[in-house]
């Protein structure tokens, strides 16, 4: 259901969806999580479907795998503010583990 | 018809009227501690880590004998104890450490069916006090090296009659469309599918889905000897880390006696990222 609707920003990390009420943003990364709960971001302060990603210790941690920021309180550009800073912060990573050669 | 060794498995009634004492102990065997153990546990258990505890820190193998007597003294434990061992994860990672304790020459070892998702089924207590456990002195035994098996055993394997291989992965796994779920980005391989010629059982088909116990031994025999894994023949267990194959090796062994089983910890991970390894898909 979620992967039918029109998308209305992407970037390499990020989707932005046009829900009936909600903008929802989703995490690239985070595709193919099994939802384990849906409950308040306590970042972001909406509500996010959440799952779990066990590191190297076998420790799992919450993860949120899309927030859905209500149309009644946000617009494009305010979602867009938190999906330029999850695409800066992915970049980084990126650039960290395999950066490019620019040489 | 009961199981080939009934006495390896206490039910969760059984374990909440007999708490521990000087001569059994209870060890909650955790993947994940810190949303387990920590968050609470049956009165009287000591946690085994799996990661921390069971694994070598540096190299990738299990801890070795001098290891072992450490981790059997810190948990107040003696060669005549009776260990009851139970888990998260569908006792998958309990059923490993009931291998290592076998590899050591543990007798009195026992598995609380169902583990912790029986227990929370039945609203039983937890507690989040940890038990004061007075150390021990432990002389393991040698390993038991036909309990285990490596990358060398699986190649020597490949191909005959007289041996089979039990892939206990999901199907997706199997068949190579993944090679971990994303929950566990740190368990991946470089190539997917399996081992040519081995069988798909996962390990999920030996318990009952309401509440993770494990299924009559008719039911039990007829999984396996359906497929062809029958006692006649030297049996190995894989998955991708080696711990849902204990659970396997752990039915087939215990459950329903068959004399020849291996575990093969290196499992999918090993496996499937050794250059030049035969895959099937």
């Amino acid at each position: 259901m979620l992967l039918d609707l029109p998308v209305l920003k992407k970037g390499s990390f990020y989707f932005i969806k046009d829900g009936d009420t909600d903008l929802i943003m989703e995490d690239k990364t985070k595709r193919g999580l099994t939802i384990k709960e849906t409950s308040i971001d306590e970042k972001l302060n909406v509500k996010a479907d959440k799952g779990m990603i066990h590191d190297m210790d076998g420790i799992g941690h919450w993860v949120s795998i899309r927030w859905y920021f209500s149309k009644n309180y946000y617009d494009l550009s305010q979602v867009m503010v938190h999906a330029e800073a999850m695409e800066k912060k992915y970049t980084k990573l990126r650039e960290l583990t395999c950066p490019e050669d620019n040489d | 018809m009961s199981y080939a060794h009934p006495e390896v498995l206490v039910d969760t009634e059984w374990v909440s009227k007999n708490p521990p004492n000087d001569n059994m102990k209870l060890v909650e065997v955790d993947y994940d501690p810190v949303n387990g153990y920590q968050k609470g546990h049956i009165s009287g258990a000591s946690l085994i880590w799996w990661k921390r505890d069971i694994n070598d820190p540096v190299t990738r193998d299990i801890i070795n004998k001098k290891q072992f007597e450490a981790l059997m003294s810190k948990n107040g434990i003696t060669p005549d104890t009776e260990v009851i061992l139970y888990g998260d994860f569908n006792n998958w990672f309990a059923a490993f450490v009931f291998w290592v304790f076998k590899y050591y020459g543990h007798e009195n070892l026992k598995i609380m069916n169902g583990g912790r998702k029986k227990w929370e089924l039945e609203n039983k207590n937890y507690t989040t006090d940890e038990p004061q456990m007075t150390q021990t002195t432990y002389n393991a035994q040698p390993p038991d090296e036909g309990l285990r098996a490596y990358l060398f055993d699986v190649s020597r394997i490949l191909g005959r009659e007289d041996s089979v291989m039990v892939d206990v992965r999901s199907p997706a796994e199997f068949s190579g469309e993944i090679t971990a779920p994303p929950e566990y980005p740190m368990e991946h391989a470089q190539r997917g599918g399996h081992i040519p010629g081995a069988n798909n059982i996962p390990w999920a088909t030996a318990v009952n889905d309401a509440d993770g116990t494990f299924k009559a031994v008719e039911e039990l025999k007829q999984n396996y000897e359906s497929k062809g894994v029958t006692p006649d023949k030297d049996v190995i267990c894989y998955c991708r880390i080696g711990e849902r194959s204990s659970h396997s090796w752990f039915v087939l062994k215990y459950l329903l006696g068959y004399p020849m089983v291996r575990n093969y910890d290196g499992s999918w991970t090993e496996w499937g990222n050794m250059i030049g390894n035969p895959v099937e898909k």
